[in-house]
């Protein structure tokens, strides 16, 4: 779409002295329902188009993004982008470039099964009204006080066109489900969880969710914790963490921090830098042979989908750790070229506003061969963490915390009571080297990853198994 | 452009009603803003954007739906009516529904600092003093980014308000790298204001140098200075849930108190304030057309406010603080008076502490009981006996904002104007002094 717009600007770009042009058009629309304790709030539709513009002129990068789908438009963004690097000559000190890549010319969507569009609105809403009503029945000594759903369905275009021969035009629809339930008891007080999920696709992607059922299972499962939950074991004890814990785990510490634009220090005020420097990647080692995260976009259905990043390389797997050794960096064309290596295709961009930056897309921890009932049974004293709600990073993704929602005591290898609020708090290295068995059911979660500034949020997975760790200290959030 | 984005807001009313809503609210909001960013002592990317936006309101019969589009003209208005046109007939009635109030807004004067429009497209040279003045107090390599910006906002209502504001802004912070430290500041403002914008390169360098003897602490309680970053980014968090739409959606600790109950220490004042000038989220109306004014969200420890549009006011049975946001009301710029220490005198004051330049991250494992987490970035320092005597790396405040609040201490006399990546409400903030902090940090 708007390719002889994208062109133009490519060539006026070139005429002016640019060494590489990007003209990206880049369209989101998206429709969005909202429910507060089984009453409507609002709905509503929204939309995105613009072209979004880089430039490297004389060695400095620059980024400009009109509304305007005109020759007259483009132009005055290429000129503004070129004046922007023409200004800011004091501050360059290395030259911007960009890595020698194969960049794609390709054509690709997400085939729908059943459009947005074919479904009426007045069922889209029936499913989630009817969740405060039916709800409150599975309680026994709680109250459902507050039930919070909002319902996502989008379509990304884009067609990118590069001055070195990127041409690609892709389609994307995505669908989205959050709630928050808060239950609360006269003595125990409140208890809060939140549920995200997402994938691209159609809505036939939320059929199969069954939110009912998903909703249904959260609130049988917390209402124990919040009336009987109990504090975790205060000496050192094996501990189970679930696909879900698992998941951010993975996300957080280890396909960030091997964020190359991070490990150079590009994010530095914002998202912070990288334990991980250049010289650790692909000689040392932050966990054992269990340690295997890779990071995926090309996987159908997924919420962090693509085939070519928005700079046009061809997307593929990335073994970020690799059985314990730091591998392989998540690059944009700008860091493979500053640590002299090749793209992997991780430039992402949030919308035409936007700079592609270096972004996870689906990222998950490699499963193993147990089932659950063998990652336990050999316990004595454990805790397991099925859930969270609280959760951080340090700036450099070393230190981290995750407190867990749904939550037991494992005693004799079956679980027993529920806990309140367990306190997980371990470094990056001692997670990945605690490691001792892995499920052999892979799960998926949904999340937006933020970053950049203006901050972007760009849709991912992350999941993995559920994992095993070596004896450590449970602490406890405080009340 | 004042009668352009204006006329466009009518029209989108005009047309609106006249295809039978019953309340058509329309917001045209042009923006034009530069960034610098800066990584290494480098530019990393410079960027700039014009953006014009159309937020769109209708109501009809009780039910609501909300439109946010691009627009470049009359002819995007009737393309976006159409596209809606179906949808008011599926929708179910709105629980928040209220009739739009009378306008009562007035657009506040003095917005507009002509030195920020004049300087936009070369803020590099800006930004290179700001990361010089880093330098020359010793930093070896800084982080950051400047923002310039001027918004042009006209609103028009079927209730009568066509009311236009224009205002210029300024965000500037810096990261600065000494011998495996670092420190941060940053400064939000209306005004170009270079003295101030060196100050943040002179306080990041600062704070990233203050001491370089490494030690280590135990995890537990401490007493805690939090600076004016700090303050900005967990109050900012309580100033969020004080939004009424917060309290009915579940996400609000306030939801456990009622006006009047005592909420935090006797110290301590959290003001909204619209009408601070200086502060780059000042506007004299807000989403509904409505005057906004100053109102304390605590006053002296005491909960004696949340944020009201017409919507959350009505349901709650109460008048509208001039806070819409159309669906939700938001806070404008966050102001906490100051106290009556000196930040020397502050330091002093504490036997066992530490002193805490920045954070980041602060999540919430439950927003009714305001129990959260948030990790520190750039230098702790660590306090003994009054004196700062090393600097620790990375911990953790986990503790509840009920304790946090009733545990503030001390303020300090000065204010800072903050605003940044973590601190995204426009804050006006002392530093504060607070006892008995619960610190963590990982146990393996």
């Amino acid at each position: 779409m708007y390719e002889d717009i994208l062109q133009y600007a490519i060539d006026y770009g070139l005429s002016q002295g640019a060494s590489y042009v990007e003209a990206r058009y880049h369209k989101n629309t998206g429709s969005n329902i909202v429910v507060r304790n089984g009453a409507v709030v609002d709905a509503g539709i929204s939309s995105k188009e613009g072209v979004g513009i880089r430039v490297i002129y004389e060695g400095a990068l620059a980024f400009s993004s009109t509304t305007d789908l005109t020759r007259k438009g483009v132009r005055r963004a290429v000129d503004k982008a070129i004046s922007l690097a023409r200004s800011s000559k004091p501050l360059i000190k290395e030259p911007h470039a960009l890595s020698e890549e194969r960049v794609g010319r390709a054509k690709y969507d997400v085939v729908i099964k059943e459009k947005f569009e074919d479904v009426p609105l007045e069922d889209k809403i029936k499913v989630m009204v009817a969740l405060w009503k039916d709800l409150p029945k599975l309680l026994k000594e709680t109250k459902l006080v507050s039930l919070f759903e909002a319902y996502v369905e989008s379509i990304e275009e884009k067609t990118l066109i590069t001055s070195d021969g990127a041409h690609i035009v892709s389609r994307v629809p995505r669908v989205f489900f959050e709630a928050s339930i808060v239950i609360s008891h006269p003595q125990k007080g409140t208890l809060q969880r939140l549920i995200e999920l997402g994938g691209s696709g159609g809505y036939e992607v939320f059929r199969t969710w069954n939110v009912e059922d998903v909703l249904s299972g959260e609130v049988r499962n917390i209402e124990p914790v919040l009336v009987r939950g109990v504090e975790p074991p205060k000496e050192p004890v094996d501990v189970v963490v679930g696909s879900e814990v698992v998941g951010l785990i993975v996300h957080e510490s280890a396909g960030h921090p091997m964020e190359a634009d991070r490990i150079w220090g590009r994010e530095a005020a914002q998202a912070g830098e990288s334990y991980v420097k250049p010289e650790m990647i692909g000689r040392e080692r932050i966990g054992n042979e269990n340690a295997t995260v890779i990071d995926d976009p090309t996987i159908p259905g997924s919420y962090g989908f693509y085939l070519y990043d928005d700079e046009g390389v061809p997307a593929r797997p990335r073994y970020i750790y690799y059985k314990g050794l730091i591998n392989e960096p998540l690059h944009n064309r700008w860091s493979a070229a500053v640590f002299n290596t090749r793209s992997n295709a991780a430039a992402r961009a949030m919308d035409f506003t936007s700079e592609p930056l270096v972004r996870m897309a689906n990222t998950y921890l490699e499963p193993g061969d147990c089932t659950f009932e063998e990652l336990i049974e050999d316990i004595e004293l454990g805790v397991y963490v099925k859930s969270y709600m609280e959760w951080n990073i340090d700036d450099i993704r070393w230190g981290q915390r995750y407190v867990g929602l749904e939550s037991y005591v494992i005693r004799k290898g079956e679980l027993a009571e529920p806990v309140l609020y367990p306190a997980l708090e371990f470094t990056t290295k001692s997670f990945y080297s605690s490691i001792v068995a892995k499920g052999k059911e892979l799960r998926f979660y949904t999340g937006t990853c933020g970053k950049g500034e203006p901050a972007q949020g760009v849709p991912v997975w992350f999941g993995g198994p559920d994992v095993r760790l070596s004896k450590m200290r449970v602490g406890v959030a405080p009340r | 452009m004042r009668e352009f984005l204006l006329e466009l807001a009518k029209v989108a009313v005009e047309k609106g009603g006249g295809l039978g809503y019953d309340d058509v609210v329309a917001k045209v909001v042009s923006t034009d803003e530069a960034m610098v960013k800066v990584a290494n002592s480098q530019l990393t990317v410079a960027q700039s954007w014009r953006v014009t936006e159309l937020t769109l309101y209708l109501a009809k019969g009780k039910k609501i739906i909300l439109v946010e589009t691009p627009i470049k003209g009359r002819e995007d208005i009737e393309k976006v009516l159409s596209n809606i046109g179906g949808y008011i007939k599926s929708v179910k009635e709105s629980e928040m529904y209220a009739p739009l109030p009378e306008p009562s807004g007035r657009p506040l004067e003095g917005l507009i600092d002509p030195k920020v429009i004049d300087t936009m497209y070369r803020s590099s040279e800006v930004a290179a003093e700001v990361v010089s003045a880093a330098h020359s107090e010793g930093a070896e390599k800084v982080a950051g980014t400047l923002t310039l910006a001027v918004e042009r906002k006209a609103l028009a209502t079927s209730a009568g308000a066509e009311l236009y504001e224009e205002g210029t802004s300024v965000e500037a912070y810096l990261r600065a790298f000494y011998r495996g430290n670092s420190g941060h500041w940053a400064y939000g403002s209306r005004m170009l204001d270079l003295s101030a914008l060196r100050e943040v390169g002179k306080k990041a360098a600062y704070y990233a140098k203050l001491s370089t003897n490494v030690i280590d602490v135990p995890q537990g309680r401490y007493d805690a200075v939090l600076s004016p970053l700090v303050v900005g980014n967990l109050i900012g968090v309580v100033a969020e849930a004080a939004s009424a739409f917060a309290v009915l959606a579940g996400f609000s600790m306030f939801m456990k108190f009622k006006l009047g109950d005592r909420v935090a220490s006797d110290k301590f004042t959290l003001i909204d304030d619209p009408l601070l000038r200086p502060l780059p989220g000042s506007t004299g109306f807000d989403d509904e057309g409505v005057a906004t004014k100053t109102k304390p969200i605590i006053r002296e420890g005491r909960f004696e406010n949340l944020l009201h549009n017409a919507k959350t006011a009505l349901m709650m049975k109460t008048e509208s603080t001039g806070n819409a946001g159309i669906i939700s009301p938001q806070p404008w710029n966050v102001v906490i008076p100051s106290g009556d220490y000196g930040e020397d005198e502050m330091i002093r004051e504490v036997k066992d502490g530490l002193l805490i330049v920045n954070n980041w991250y602060t999540r919430l494992q439950n927003y009714v009981e305001g129990i959260f987490s948030t990790v520190t970035r750039d230098a702790v320092y660590r306090i003994k006996d009054g004196n700062i005597v090393g600097v620790v790396r990375r911990l953790r405040i986990a503790d509840t904002f009920p304790n946090l609040l009733r545990n503030i201490e001390a303020l300090s006399k000065k204010l800072y104007n903050i605003r940044w990546w973590e601190v995204p409400i426009p804050s006006k903030v002392p530093y504060i002094l607070v006892k008995n902090v619960n610190f963590t940090k990982p146990t393996i």
